[in-house]
């Protein structure tokens, strides 16, 4: 059990080291995958920032990097409002070979979103990487070309993964314990 | 009345703008599946209704729900209903074949090949459908009041589009169908109905929707937020039956997402209580093992609250200002 640097975190899921080596194997992957291709690397801000630029500096061969945005769901029962992009691309990417790089896919709706959204603008392909793919969660199914790890169904944070804004700059992955008197309602 | 029809081809994506019309107009939305319960409740059975009794059936279901809610409906045909009610906007939704074959491999992880066979199919299929049910098959641009080409829009911007078209032509401000106008529809509708044999049950009720648990509807309000059309507890399973054939058990469960043919059953309860669920679910599945079913049990759904940012993170407070539970600041992207 690695020792746990602060009283919320239940325990440590993967360490530094663990992620580094697996980001080089999958940028490994990647760079034989796309040898001969005109990759781009797409990060979903703000969670994916760590992982794209560590992998970026894993991948071999040369690739493009941009980064979009997308809205914030709201709870107000009055609007609840639909998923855009809050902030586009700043190139095309027609003709391009797209990877949507994410720090976690679960549910999949986000990803579907994305997909279609960068599918009508002509990429020669469109793949996801993802830094951490939680499948039990999945509710749409979406194609995950590449993945570091498969986690169970926990709340997690670091690397680039937040509790409220708080938690990315960790550099390990780390359970966080929900706390279930907090909800907004009684389960 | 106010009454907004949406039709489409397969893969223009229409019912997600029909879907976002209604929220934004505070209109009711009667999808295509829901339309097909409410007439087997009023109706009986949908395979022993004849599909030349589709018009008046729909007519007579939807007459009754114009005289409480303006309506969107999303249902093929429908533009051909009400034609001479002043309160009707017919929308098309059309897009080239290239994009419809791209959404379909998305929404049904296909690839382009077997997602344009499928197009196809799914095409022909409703020509045969339009013209037995209403005895034409082509559906032409100057039968709609608006024709909106998505290969450019998405949905939200094509729902713009009808919201500002109906606000153009006054629809919200109609009335309700008057009572007096409903009879009269009603009358010619079940002369009609009665050469097919078809009597009503005079039992449809329109039930407005009212979630059980608050769970399910942050649950709906997630669906809407990332355009995943949705049914509340659109169908009931029966899962025993007596030695005459009544049904004993049932299941409902919450939600049915139609693109994905995907029922999803959120078990926020006490673990005596999940415990039956589970065996109902495993019934279920035994049953009907065609059916799709996800169920999310208390801690995934904890879990998937917590990453809303619905609750309150653990760890001492000091350490961020973290709004109420209520407030609308959830952090959707991590």
């Amino acid at each position: 059990m690695n020792k746990v640097p602060f009283p919320e975190i239940e325990r440590i899921l993967f360490t530094e080291e663990q992620i580094e080596k697996r980001i080089r194997e999958v940028a490994a992957e990647i760079s034989a995958r796309y040898r001969d291709g005109n990759l781009k690397l797409v990060g979903v801000l703000k969670g994916a920032v760590f992982f794209l630029t560590a992998l970026a500096r894993a991948i071999s061969i040369p690739l493009k990097i941009d980064f979009l945005s997308i809205s914030s769901f709201s709870t107000r029962p009055s609007a609840p409002g639909v998923v855009r992009i809050a902030k586009d691309l700043d190139e095309s990417i027609e003709g391009e070979d797209v990877l949507l790089v994410e720090d976690i896919v679960d549910t999949g709706f986000t990803a579907r979103y994305l997909l279609q959204t960068l599918a009508a603008r002509g990429p020669n392909s469109l793949a996801i990487c993802t830094l951490l793919d939680r499948t039990p969660r999945r509710i749409v199914q979406v194609p995950v070309e590449f993945r570091c790890f498969e986690i169970p169904d926990r709340f997690v944070i670091g690397f680039g993964l937040d509790y409220r804004q708080l938690y990315r700059n960790l550099g390990y992955i780390a359970v966080i314990k929900p706390d279930r008197d907090s909800l907004p309602f009684a389960l | 009345m106010g009454l907004i029809t949406i039709t489409g081809a397969p893969g223009s994506r229409h019912e997600e703008a029909a879907r976002l019309v209604a929220q934004r107009l505070g209109f009711e939305l009667i999808s295509e599946l829901r339309l097909a319960a409410l007439i087997e409740e009023e109706f009986g059975a949908l395979a022993s209704l004849p599909e030349k009794a589709w018009p008046e059936l729909m007519t007579s279901v939807l007459a009754r729900l114009a005289t409480e809610h303006h309506l969107v409906v999303c249902a093929e045909g429908a533009e051909w209903l009400f034609e001479q009610f002043p309160g009707l906007l017919r929308v098309q939704v059309v897009a080239p074949e290239a994009r419809r074959i791209g959404v379909l491999m998305i929404e049904r992880r296909l690839e382009r090949p077997t997602a344009r066979e499928l197009l196809r199919r799914l095409e022909a299929e409703a020509r045969i459908r339009r013209r037995r049910r209403f005895g034409r098959s082509v559906q032409r641009a100057e039968g709609f009041d608006l024709v909106i080409n998505t290969e450019r829009l998405e949905p939200e911007q094509a729902a713009e589009i009808v919201a500002a078209a109906a606000a153009a032509r006054a629809i919200a401000e109609q009335g309700y169908l008057s009572a007096a106008a409903e009879a009269h529809l009603q009358f010619q509708v079940r002369l009609k109905l009665s050469r097919y044999g078809i009597a009503p049950a005079g039992k449809l009720s329109f039930k407005p929707r009212r979630f059980s648990h608050p769970s399910e509807e942050i649950f709906a309000n997630l669906l809407d937020f990332y355009r995943v059309a949705w049914e509340y507890e659109p169908r009931t399973f029966p899962l025993q039956w007596d030695r005459n054939g009544n049904v004993i058990e049932s299941f409902t469960p919450d939600f049915y997402l139609p693109q994905f043919d995907l029922y999803v059953e959120l078990t926020t309860m006490k673990q005596s209580l999940v415990t039956k669920k589970n065996r109902k679910i495993k019934l279920l599945r035994q049953i009907y093992p065609d059916v799709n079913i996800q169920v999310f049990y208390q801690k995934d759904f904890e879990n998937l609250i917590f990453k809303y940012g619905l609750g309150r993170p653990p760890g001492p407070p000091a350490r961020s200002s973290r709004p109420p539970a209520s407030e609308p600041a959830a952090a959707e992207r991590r």
